[in-house]
């Protein structure tokens, strides 16, 4: 399905508010849209909402070979789905550029970064060691997918927990949540990706654009960065020249806004351990908005079973025995070949059978 | 693919839901988990939805009546396409069988040949699974077009029922009841005569285990109805 | 006259025969297409079967194969069903990857396979965590009229009973699997699961084993599986216009029948095999 195309009005419209420094949603240019952070009921899931943008993160772990060049190394392995859901202009199974354009950024934000310590997920060197998948789910496309893919992927992989092992001899056991206490992921640091969009070739910048202003924008500069105010990887696309101040302030914003998204994850995921210590229930039950009135919850309920037996008994006598008589089936020897053999079972007439032998 | 991938669960709640301590009495079992739903959550789609069955959850998006592929046109109605993401990996087998009862279920409560050359899409994707998946997405599947405002006609939602080892009947079983399970069944009911749109079953039963689930699923849909009635009723309650 | 009529109306040309309690080729409602079996048809595999339920036709192979045990399951062996809808069989179906059909086909046999316990997968461990058999189960429609299900179902099990292995033992000094051609033995089949199709015309009217054509147009569409014992393995009503627990029993009792006379036929075919050989 194709996405709705923007009118010119509207363009011209987007631009001309861009240009008098005003921004649809009211934000002033360097503000972020509201981020919430929410997990779900396994540890390493993780939801983000930046504004009407929503973005799922699940991580997982399962034990395999390591690569023959890296024995004694884990392997992270990141996956942006770019789900139909989140935009009609999305399609399943069809890797687009926008797609590939993410995965790598994702990749270079969290893989290149180094923040997460791989080698602790060796088992047995050149044998097993974890890989650890990352799978970002796009569910509600409003802009700036990039930097919600990032704080989710990032905030999953700090809440995830991996079975503990136990190495006897050359076999490996993998123990249950229940058997011993799951093992934290050792991370360095939180890389944290933070995008600036260019309007009238860098005339304008504004910070975290929504999707209308992605629509208009010139080019786009993704600054990946932790809250030491170290870049991780910066990128920019859509065949923009910058120049070097230009880069240099949008580098001063990041660190500002990664400093408080930091903060902000830090506290979210303090808040899920003391929930979970405390034996709360953290499942998305919880997480149902019950001011809301599109929302509704209806708690356990019985079902009766009066007369359930019997209904059914009363059906199945209903509906009577089905004949168990049938005429005995007749082979005829002489017609078979001696390769293999064919027996036709001709049509019955209502439940009354005739069966004979076809010649081959 | 989920034996192999490992997402380890927080909460040791190995058996049943809300405490793990195993109840005698049959209402425990014959029971639904608390379940809810929001529509209208996502911004993009037309239509919206996540529906909640204790832990279980799944979310569902609806885009249509829209512009449809050359190859898919069907000159008399329009063309429902259902995709199901799971939560790890990329979509199996499974998830095509899946895709398509929840299909043909919509198909039959939608009125499609309203919108004849058009194309319809319903996304369902996998938030967290402790059971009865399937049901999961059937009912949030008939909210999302409730709230796609689709004509259809009739409602439909998913109970799934499951037999344990002794014979007991368990409706809407937590994912470790569904691996302790001799049988499990799911069935969609409609909303006007309370029959039988899609059944899906696994494991081996008698005639009577059968039509005993299908009782006790009409007397669920029973709930179901009135919780979609109530959810609706309290959406519309200040315009009305 | 009455081919113009079909191809214009293809609709109202079934109901005019429906209306008259038979159908276009003939049948009456509840009545099947011939149904033809040849057993061992394909020499190199370790098992075959051809089924023909009219002209619908299903050659199901099945090679064994030897491999490792998963971790998880060290004491088991795998079963690996495949159904091919090859753009041989019908127009209907394009080259390429397999389509919706084929792999929710696919996925109800193997689902089959699994609640039945037609074979129970303890049985094809040869050595715990060392050795075991893998049966990959192809099966290839080479004409496609309607009711592959059913035809599947029947091949698949004719196919697992003209099975047979030779004897594998697992040489534990050489960690090496020995194979013996000379000895081979034939399969434990536990259950005899058969399947039976049925399509709803315009939400009331019951056939069974429907031809493509009905399949496209009826409303809905049941298939049910029993076995020898009378239980059901399976009640797969993907969705379509619904259904009554009354008219649901009618199929179940039907399916009951059928599964008796296919059973016959398939002990009948392989008994007249072994006494060729």
């Amino acid at each position: 399905m194709k996405d709705t195309p923007l009118s010119n009005c509207e363009r011209d419209f987007l631009l001309q508010a861009i240009e008098e420094k005003k921004r649809l949603d009211g934000r002033q240019t360097y503000d972020y849209r509201k981020i919430k952070i929410t997990f779900g009921t396994d540890y390493g899931c993780c939801f983000v909402d930046l504004g009407k943008t929503r973005v799922m993160a699940q991580v997982s772990c399962e034990l395999i070979a390591p690569k023959e060049n890296r024995p004694n190394e884990g392997i992270m392995f990141f996956n942006i789905e770019l789900s139909p859901m989140a935009s009609p202009a999305f399609e399943q199974g069809r890797q687009s550029e926008l797609s590939v354009k993410l995965n790598r950024q994702l990749e270079r934000c969290l893989r290149n970064s180094k923040c997460i310590d791989t080698e602790s997920l060796c088992v047995v060197s050149g044998e097993k060691v974890w890989q650890i998948r990352v799978d970002v789910h796009m569910l509600n496309h409003d802009g700036n997918l990039m930097d919600a893919a990032s704080i989710a992927a990032i905030t999953a992989l700090c809440h995830f927990r991996r079975p503990d092992v136990g190495i006897q001899g050359d076999e490996v056991t993998v123990y249950s949540p229940e058997e011993r206490e799951p093992i934290p992921l050792s991370i360095y640091h939180m890389p944290i990706s933070v995008s600036f969009s260019f309007f009238q070739q860098g005339t304008y910048l504004l910070v975290d654009p929504c999707e209308r202003e992605e629509r208009v924008m010139d080019g786009l500069l993704m600054i990946a960065m932790n809250k030491h105010r170290e870049i991780c990887s910066i990128q920019s696309s859509g065949g923009i020249m910058l120049l070097k101040d230009q880069v240099m302030r949008c580098s001063k914003i990041a660190s500002v806004k990664v400093s408080e998204i930091t903060e902000l994850v830090g506290k979210a995921l303090e808040n899920d351990k003391k929930v979970r210590k405390a034996g709360g229930r953290c499942g998305f039950a919880e997480s149902l908005p019950q001011e809301r009135i599109t929302a509704l919850k209806m708690d356990k309920t019985p079902v009766e079973m009066m007369d359930v037996t019997e209904r059914a008994n009363d059906i199945v006598q209903k509906a009577g025995v089905p004949p168990q008589t049938y005429p005995e089936l007749s082979l005829n020897n002489s017609c078979m070949n001696h390769e293999n053999v064919s027996l036709a079972l001709y049509p019955p007439l209502m439940l009354c059978h005739t069966v004979s032998t076809v010649a081959p | 693919m989920r034996g192999k991938q490992m997402t380890s669960s927080p909460r040791d709640e190995p058996l049943f839901h809300g405490g793990g301590v195993m109840e005698a009495c049959d209402s425990s079992r014959v029971s639904l988990r608390e379940f809810g739903c929001e529509q209208n959550l996502l911004s993009r789609p037309d239509g919206s939805a996540s529906f909640i069955h204790g832990d279980t959850s799944v979310y569902a998006g609806v885009y249509g009546p829209a512009e449809v592929k050359v190859s898919k046109e069907i000159y008399d109605r329009a063309t429902l396409e259902v995709l199901i993401q799971p939560k790890v990996g990329l979509p199996s087998v499974r998830e095509r069988s899946q895709e398509q009862c929840v299909r043909e279920t919509c198909e039959a409560s939608l009125l499609l040949s309203l919108h004849p050359r058009s194309s319809l899409t319903l996304i369902l994707q996998v938030l967290h699974d402790d059971g009865s998946l399937l049901s999961c997405f059937l009912n949030a599947a008939c909210m999302a077009l409730m709230d796609a405002g689709l004509p259809m006609s009739c409602l439909f939602c998913g109970v799934t029922c499951a037999i344990d080892a002794d014979g007991q009947i368990i409706t809407d079983p937590t994912a470790a009841q569904e691996k302790e399970s001799r049988a499990l069944m799911t069935f969609a009911i409609d909303s006007t005569q309370r029959n039988v749109l899609m059944s899906s079953t696994k494991g081996s039963f008698s005639v009577n285990e059968l039509q005993q689930c299908i009782a006790v699923s009409q007397t669920a849909s029973e709930k179901i109805f009135q919780f979609y009635r109530d959810s609706v009723q309290r959406r519309y309650s200040k315009t009305l | 006259m009455a081919a113009g009529f079909k191809t214009v109306e293809p609709l109202e040309y079934h109901r005019s025969f429906l209306k008259e309690n038979c159908r276009p080729d003939g049948r009456e409602l509840s009545e099947f297409r011939t149904t033809t079996l040849n057993i061992g048809s394909i020499s190199t595999a370790n098992g075959s079967a051809l089924v023909k339920f009219g002209n619908t036709t299903v050659m199901c192979g099945i090679k064994a194969e030897l491999a490792n045990p998963t971790v998880e399951t060290p004491g088991k062996g795998y079963i690996v069903p495949n159904v091919d809808l090859p753009p041989l069989c019908s127009s209907r179906f394009r080259p390429g990857p397999p389509g919706e059909q084929a792999q929710a086909a696919s996925q109800f046999i193997a689902d089959v396979i699994e609640s039945s316990g037609v074979i129970q997968t303890e049985d094809l461990c040869i050595d715990r965590g060392k050795l075991c058999w893998v049966l990959y189960c192809d099966m290839m429609c080479l004409d496609y009229d309607g009711n592959l299900l059913d035809a599947c179902i029947v091949a698949l099990l004719a196919a697992l009973k003209n099975t047979r292995l030779p004897e594998v033992t697992f040489n534990t000094e050489t960690s090496a699997p020995e194979v013996n051609s000379e000895k081979r033995q034939g399969l434990c089949i536990r259950k005899h699961p058969v399947a039976t199709s049925f399509c709803i015309f315009d939400d009331s009217i019951l056939i069974v084993d429907p031809t493509a054509e009905e399949e496209s147009l009826a409303t809905a569409q049941l298939t049910v599986v029993t076995d020898e014992e009378d239980r059901l393995c399976s009640v797969h009503k993907p969705g379509g216009t619904s259904m009554s627990g009354q008219k649901l029993q009618e199929c179940i009792s039907r399916a009951t029948a059928r599964q008796r006379e296919i059973q016959k036929l398939i002990d009948k075919v392989a008994h007249s095999v072994k006494m060729e050989q």
